[in-house]
Formats: C-alpha cells, structure tokens, sequence
C-alpha cells in the first residue's frame, strides 16, 4: 500500500497553470470520486486553493500516481510534482501547518483541507488511512498555531491597517470610515475595516462621479473633498489615496479639528505618495498617523517573526509525522501479531480444556487458577516477539519469519484474544485494522456551512 | 488562624504576580489562567482571614474591634485590589493589567505585616464607630479602584508610546486597546472618586466622634483633599470637554500619587496622638 500526492502548487506552476487546474467546490465531489474510480487507487482527496491543487491518494502501488497524473491532464503534468509515503505525508502535514502557503502562517489553509477532507468524505473516497493522515496533520497545524507565532501579526498592508485601528479604537463597530481618493489599496482597506463593523463609509474624491460610482460598489457614502475638515471632524479612520502633490491633511487642519472632536482620537492612514497627510500631524495629542512606509515596515516586521519561527514549527511537524508514521507502521505490524497472539492463545485454551476434562473435581477457584496459568504463560510467551514486532513496524523480515514458523498464513477462525502481555508498564492494545468503509475512529470532517 | 490564612493568600499572590510577569515574558495563556486561578484562591484566604477569629496579631476587622490597625487597612486595600482586578479582568479580559496588579497587591501587603508591629489602636472614642467602620471600607475600595486606574493609566501611555513611535515592542500584542485602557480607566476613577468621598464625609464624621474637629490640618487629610480635587478636576473636564487619553492619564497618575502621600502622612502620623485618631482611615 503507497501513500502518495500528485499536485502542484504556486512553487512549481504559474497562475495560468493553476486557474485550469483548479476544481470549483461544486465539481470536487464528481472528480474525487472519478481519481478514486482509477485502477488501483483506494482513498482519494484533492486540496483546491488559488494557490494549489494537491491530490493525496492511498493506493495499492506507486504507478497509481501515474494515473493520477494523466487523469490530471496535459497542462498538469509538466509541473506537477509526484511524493510517495513519507515525503507525501510530510507534505500533506506541511501543507495544514501552513508551511507550505505563499505567505507563511496564513490561516485560510487550515479550513481548506478541513472543507476537502469534508468533501471527500461526503463523496465516500475517504478511507482510514487517509483520515488518519489528516487527523494528525490537522492537529498538528493546530499545535503549531497554538505553540508557535507563526500565525501573528498581520503581513499585508491593509490587514495591519485594520489592525492598528483595532488597537486605537477597540471595537470598529459603529466607526466611521473616511476614504480620500480611491486607491486600490485604500478600497481594500475599507472594505476589510467595514467586514469588521465599520458602519458608515464616507468616499471623497477628486472626481465625484468616481466617487459616487464607488460609493454604490462598496455601499458607501459620497462626500465632497470640499467638506474635509469637517468629515475630519466626523470620521475615526481616514484612509488617504489621492495623487495631490501637496498635504490635504495638514497638521492644523488637524489641530483646529481635534477640540471639535472632542480629543476622539483618529487613525490616519496614508497610503499615498506623494504623502496626502502631513507627518507632524503624529505629533497631536490623539492623531496617529500611518504612511505606507510604516505600514510597510509593521508588515516585514510580522513576516520576520513568522519566519523566526518557521524552524519551531517545521519541528513540530516533524515530531507529528514521526508519531504518525509509527503508528501506521505498527498498523501494518497487526495483522501478523494479531495471527499470532490467537494462534498461541487458541493452543493454551485447548491444552487447559484437555486437562480440566481429565480433572475431575476441581473446584472453580483451582480452574480459574489454572486457565491464569496457562494464560501468564501465553502472555510471557509472546512479549518478546511482540516488542519486536512492533518495533519492526511491519518494515523487516521478522513479519514473514512469523507467519511461516508458526503457519500463520491462512487465518484460521479468530478466537477472542488475551489481554496485553502484563509485563508492558502501560499496555496499549493495537487498534484493529479497519476495513473500508467501516465507522473511522474519528470524529467526520465538517463543512462550513 | 487569622495571620496563617492572610500569611497563604500572599503567597498565593506572589505566585500570582510571578506568573502574570512570566506570561509578559513567555506569552502563554496557561501562565494567564494560573495567575488568575492563584489571585483567586488568594482573595478567598484573604476574605476568610477577614471573618476567622481574631489572634494576637491581626484582629478581626469590623464594629466592635478592640482596635484599628493601620494593617488591616492595607490588607483590606489589597483584597479589594484583587477583587477589583477580577472583576476588570472578567469583564475586559485584561491579563496585561494583572501583571500590574499582582505585584501591585504583594506590595501593599507589606506594609500589612509592617505596621502590625507598631499594633496601634485607635482612640477608644471610636471602637464602635460606624463612620470609621464606613470610612476604612470606603478608603480600601477608592483606593483599589485609583490604583486599578494608575495602573491602566501607566500601561495606556505605554501602548499609546509604542503606537505612535510606530516601534511596537514585544509586548505590544498582549496590549488591549488604547480605546478599552481609557474607558476602563476612566470608570475606575469614577467608582474610585465616589468611594474617595464617601471615605472623606465619613472620615470626618468620625473624628468629630472622637475630638470633635471635623477636618483636622494633617498630611494625610491634606493629600486626601488635594487627590480628591484633582479627580473632580479630571471628571468635569471629562464630561464637559471631552478630555481623554494621554492628557487623563497623567492626571490619574498624580491624583494616585497625591493619594499615596495620604498613605504616607497615615504611617508616619504619630502613634495614638489625637490628629490620628481624628483623621479617621486607622490609626
């Protein structure tokens, strides 16, 4: 059996690649449903982002990832990249932790995968190994979230806008909202502040057409640029854009605004060059103001210390991986162990039987004492070989030397098994090998709805 | 029993104010919940200690003691710190503001221990005063909410520093809002202001009890008076000029400095001598 990923991401493929390839949420269960039906593919899940598209698979060979390349088409196969078992887990883990996204630490990759493995499991190609994977990759993002700064700070120049403001103001609820000029960015900037309860936008523009055009695109209100000191009066953040060549918001414009005010404060947001907004204006009691080279400099500050922590957080995949791999190696161990632990515990009960039938008059407690005997036997029996089958991890001949020793290759009929040899300080029974289709052990993948 | 109850809830308060200085260094919300967890079990010893039989050391608080201390004024001023910062704390979710108030606490729980030293009573005028019963209630819980609110005044011109020097130091993401820092300072100076005059009416109607002056000419009352003016000052400007932020908050900073010195003037009073007796807090 192979785990295996066939995808590519913004690393590997342009965004000309990456917007033929992408699935549209609606087609996702029709084509997971189509790579699971390749021949020799089992599980199948595929992660469709702007940013990638990753098709993770528990088949029965690696030539399943050619299928699944070619089933990806033409415009795939030149870029995609193809990881078998451990780099292919390893990556599936990278991709949750958010190691792997353009801007590192993002977080909408998390409810991505989380929304495919939903998905896939809505299209029954989730199996349990797949799920397993996921399980473990999903909460080891969720370690690296919680023990890492890997996710804080905000990198873009609009969110640490929105930022700051929360910082100034608290709540944004009720706020309003000034936008002098219509730069993109600064849209930007006020579409996200109003996301976040802004309730009032006010648009001011050279051109009032534009402005009211976009007062209609973003529900706002257009003001004139003629109205600004007393908009500068009214509003709690204003963000400047426009192309004039010298301060609009001058530090006494501000001055004569704040008693008005009454000593509100107001976040200034200059993202125009030539700046729009006079730089001692900072200096008032109250008045923050932010250019694009503060902001700039806040946003390479976060990515800094996302970066500084990528090493932290690389190790704690790593360590989840490890603890993943050797519990899907132990998995593989089971069956020959579980052969094996019936075979012995099957011989010890039928020899005990024998002997209590030929002692006649026994009384319960001396046959409760022997059927203990004879099972401490067992279980001493088999401690040794189990330890080292489980350390074996199904990966060395000790699995095969096994089953030919003890004829354990034909599964004869399953009687229930003994309890985990007592000399293991913390016994852990194995979990059973889980046939397709059955209840997994973990909890269904949810949709957003 | 008494003194062992107030002697573990310090030091479940220092425990507690390691933990919230840890949590500044180490930004982990187990050290957060620890914190809050230990400055809780150590507001319940501290209340328990309140209502425990009275031992050689502290007496038990309330009418009919054989005697103020000057103590139990300061221990009863840090459990309604404490309480004071719950309370904020649930309300506003402010751990920053427990890494202030912890120490905060343990500092004025010295002074506790120290001054039950010098065990001195009040004039006998005023064992089962109800205005002194009142004034050193009201004086604990102004006191708690002016320092709660001097508290908040140093951590807002902290963050409005890092904010407008556009530096952000490490511990510029644990800080709350300037906005929620001005608002809760501002109501705490209210309570604070209210219980301030509460303490002050009821301060010198128990020193009429006792010597029959109503406000006599001593450090402790003169800072007393001074503060109190100084946050009227801060509250009609509030309310009539819109005044807030920076300018508010070195104007809490001194009103709690002036406050302190109140403190100041009630340690270094001589022991027993009338102007004690009369300014009411303890003795």
């Amino acid at each position: 059996m192979t785990f295996l990923c066939v995808g590519l991401s913004h690393r590997e493929a342009p965004i000309a690649v990456r917007e033929r390839l992408a699935v549209p949420a609606e087609a996702l269960p029709a084509e997971v449903r189509r790579l699971k039906a390749l021949p020799g593919v089992r599980e199948a899940l595929i992660i469709s982002t702007c940013n990638r598209i990753e098709i993770f698979a528990v088949a029965d060979g690696r030539s399943a990832g050619e299928e699944i390349l070619s089933a990806l088409g033409p415009v795939a196969a030149p870029h995609a990249v193809c990881r078998f078992d451990e780099e292919a887990a390893r990556h599936l883990f990278r991709v949750a932790a958010s190691l792997d996204s353009m801007v590192v630490g993002e977080a909408q990759i998390l409810g991505q995968v989380k929304e495919a493995a939903a998905l896939a499991q809505e299209a029954g190609t989730l199996g349990p190994e797949l799920s397993r994977a996921l399980a473990r990759a999903l909460s080891a993002a969720k370690r690296v979230r919680t023990e890492t700064e890997i996710a804080r700070g905000a990198v873009s120049v609009s969110s640490i806008a929105v930022q700051l403001a929360h910082k100034l103001l608290g709540s944004l609820e009720g706020r309003s909202v000034l936008l002098l000029g219509a730069g993109e960015m600064a849209q930007l900037a006020a579409r996200e502040l109003k996301s976040h309860g802004a309730s009032e936008l006010l648009i001011a523009n050279r051109s009032a057409a534009r402005a009211e055009e976009l007062a209609r695109e973003i529900a706002g209100v257009p003001v004139s640029l003629a109205e600004l000191p007393s908009l500068l009066e009214r509003a709690d953040v204003a963000i400047c854009s426009t192309g004039a060549s010298q301060f609009m918001v001058t530090r006494e414009l501000m001055q004569r605004a704040l008693k008005a005010r009454r000593y509100r404060p107001i976040f200034l947001v200059d993202l125009a060059v030539p700046r729009n907004v006079e730089p001692t204006a900072n200096e008032l009691e109250g008045v923050y103001v932010y250019d694009m080279d503060d902001l700039e400099r806040a946003a390479a500050q976060n990515r800094d210390l996302r970066q500084s922590h990528v090493g932290k957080a690389e190790g704690i995949v790593e360590e989840e991986l490890r603890a993943y791999l050797l519990q899907s190696h132990e998995r593989r161990a089971v069956p020959v162990l579980a052969r094996l632990r019936a075979h012995a515990e099957a011989v010890a009960r039928a020899e005990v039987e024998k002997t209590l039938a030929s002692m006649h008059g026994l009384d319960e407690r001396h046959q409760k004492s022997l059927r203990a005997m004879a099972s401490a036997i067992v279980n001493k029996l088999m401690h040794q070989p189990t330890s080292r089958l489980r350390a074996e991890a199904g990966q060395g001949p000790l699995g095969e030397a096994t089953a030919a020793l003890f004829g354990l290759d034909e599964p004869g009929p399953q009687p229930m098994p003994l309890p985990d040899p007592a000399p293991d300080p913390a016994p852990q029974p194995l979990p059973e090998p889980t046939p397709e289709g059955a209840v997994l052990p973990f909890k269904p993948f949810k949709r957003k709805s | 029993m008494a003194t062992v109850l107030v002697h573990i809830s310090l030091l479940a308060y220092v425990a507690g104010a390691a933990a919230f200085l840890t949590w500044l260094v180490r930004p982990s919300k187990r050290w957060v919940r620890a914190g809050r967890i230990l400055l809780f079990a150590g507001l319940l010893l501290h209340a328990a200690s309140f209502v425990a039989p009275a031992d050689a050391n502290l007496a038990a608080i309330g009418l009919g003691a054989e005697g103020w201390k000057g103590g139990q004024l300061f221990s009863l001023l840090a459990a309604a710190t404490v309480l004071g910062y719950l309370l904020l704390d649930w309300k506003y979710d402010l751990p920053v503001a427990g890494a202030f108030v912890a120490p905060f606490t343990v500092a004025v729980m010295v002074p506790a221990h120290l001054v039950k030293s010098t065990a001195r009573a009040v004039s006998p005028q005023l064992y089962h005063s109800v205005a002194l019963f009142l004034h050193v209630g009201a004086a604990a819980l102004g006191t708690a909410a002016l320092a709660l609110a001097f508290g908040l005044s140093l951590l807002y011109l902290v963050s409005e520093r890092q904010v407008k020097s556009k530096r952000p130091g490490r511990i510029f993401a644990r800080l709350p809002s300037l906005d929620l820092i001005d608002k809760a300072g501002y109501q705490l100076s209210v309570w604070g202001f209210v219980f301030l005059s509460v303490a002050i009416a009821t301060g010198s109607l128990a020193s009429r009890e006792s010597t029959g002056t109503t406000l006599p000419f001593a450090p402790k009352q003169g800072f007393a008076i001074l503060a109190w003016a100084l946050f009227a000052a801060l509250i009609q400007a509030r309310l009539v000029a819109g005044w807030r932020g920076r300018r508010v908050a070195l104007l809490v900073i001194t009103g709690f400095v002036l406050l302190a010195g109140a403190y100041v003037g009630l340690l270094t009073a001589p022991a027993l001598h009338g102007t004690v007796a009369l300014g009411g807090i303890a003795p």
